[in-house]
């Protein structure tokens, strides 16, 4: 979650950010063992925690009470958000190669443009939001 | 993960592969020595890649070694968090060892370097299949190419931010 003063969305884009980066990370890491014998290829998975970092009921805009004991009541906004983690996974489940690695060389490039991609489009819509708060703050119209 | 640790994974491949193109050129440059410091023909080199052991760990981070044999499937064998870096450590060449395999025998009984039969002991080196070697790491070291392209991509898109 972001600041809230500036909306649940920039922190969201911004772990979306985070999360492209170590793909990138973990893709490179992949291509760059092509040729290592028994080499297991891993994988990312960060938007299944990205949706957990979304409030799942109430308004996003209005703010939690923060609850430090079982019987408090919750009241507002966010409730079990759940802070944003990246989780890599060590893929064992497919065997595609004579030499032991599961690395297949075209997959990995469509990843990582796929990512890329995905990448430029978190920062073009952080830009949008950035240029917004940029006009609000300038009183522009 | 930092914005440009990715770049130095891939950077680790490049110098990885470019050692196993040396090699290679080493090997088809030596296909027809018969002498060498050692004594005997000259022996064919091969490269051992390896993935790089995780920094940040004590210990082997790495998940090379119990891959299951053919056609059976297994499970995802280890769930690592954020903090782990064995899946983005890179890759290294471990050490470069010789063929072992029999040397190439040719009839030339002229040859000062023929034995008693009159047999010259050529070197274990064919040059297609080093050809067909050198191209795999030609082409891996492509693809490690593009994925620093797409990594100078990504953080010129950040830096990006700044403007406007």
């Amino acid at each position: 979650m972001g600041d809230l003063s500036f909306g649940p969305t920039i922190g969201m884009l911004k772990d979306a950010m985070h999360g492209a980066s170590e793909t990138h990370g973990v893709i490179a890491n992949n291509i760059a063992n092509i040729n290592t014998p028994n080499f297991r290829r891993s994988d990312v998975s960060f938007k299944e925690a990205l949706a957990a970092t979304e409030p799942s009921d109430g308004d996003p805009n209005e703010l939690a009470l923060v609850t430090t004991d079982d019987r408090m009541i919750p009241i507002g906004g966010a409730q079990d958000v759940q802070p944003f983690q990246v989780t890599t996974t060590v893929d064992s489940t497919t065997q595609m190669r004579v030499d032991g690695s599961n690395v297949d060389v075209d997959q990995e490039m469509a990843k990582l443009s796929l990512n890329s991609s995905y990448q430029q489009t978190i920062g073009q819509l952080l830009q949008v939001q950035y240029t917004r708060l940029r006009q609000a703050i300038q009183e522009q119209s | 993960m930092g914005a440009y640790e990715s770049i130095e994974v891939s950077a680790s491949a490049l110098s990885a592969e470019r050692l196993a193109m040396d090699t290679i050129a080493n090997n088809i440059a030596n296909a027809n020595t018969t002498r060498t410091p050692e004594g005997g023909a000259f022996k064919r080199q091969l490269v051992v890649f390896a993935q790089k052991p995780d920094p940040t760990t004590s210990g082997g981070g790495t998940t090379s070694a119990g891959f299951s044999s053919f056609g059976q499937m297994g499970t995802p064998d280890s769930v690592m968090n954020d903090d782990s870096a064995s899946a983005r450590a890179g890759v290294e060449v471990t050490q470069i060892v010789q063929d072992q395999s029999p040397d190439r025998l040719v009839y030339e009984p002229g040859n000062p370097d023929a034995d008693g039969q009159g047999y010259v002991h050529y070197p274990n080196v064919e040059v297609v299949k080093e050809m067909v070697d050198m191209m795999a790491a030609s082409r891996a070291y492509e693809a490690n190419v593009t994925a620093i392209q797409e990594a100078r991509t990504q953080g010129n898109t950040t830096l990006g931010l700044l403007k406007s």
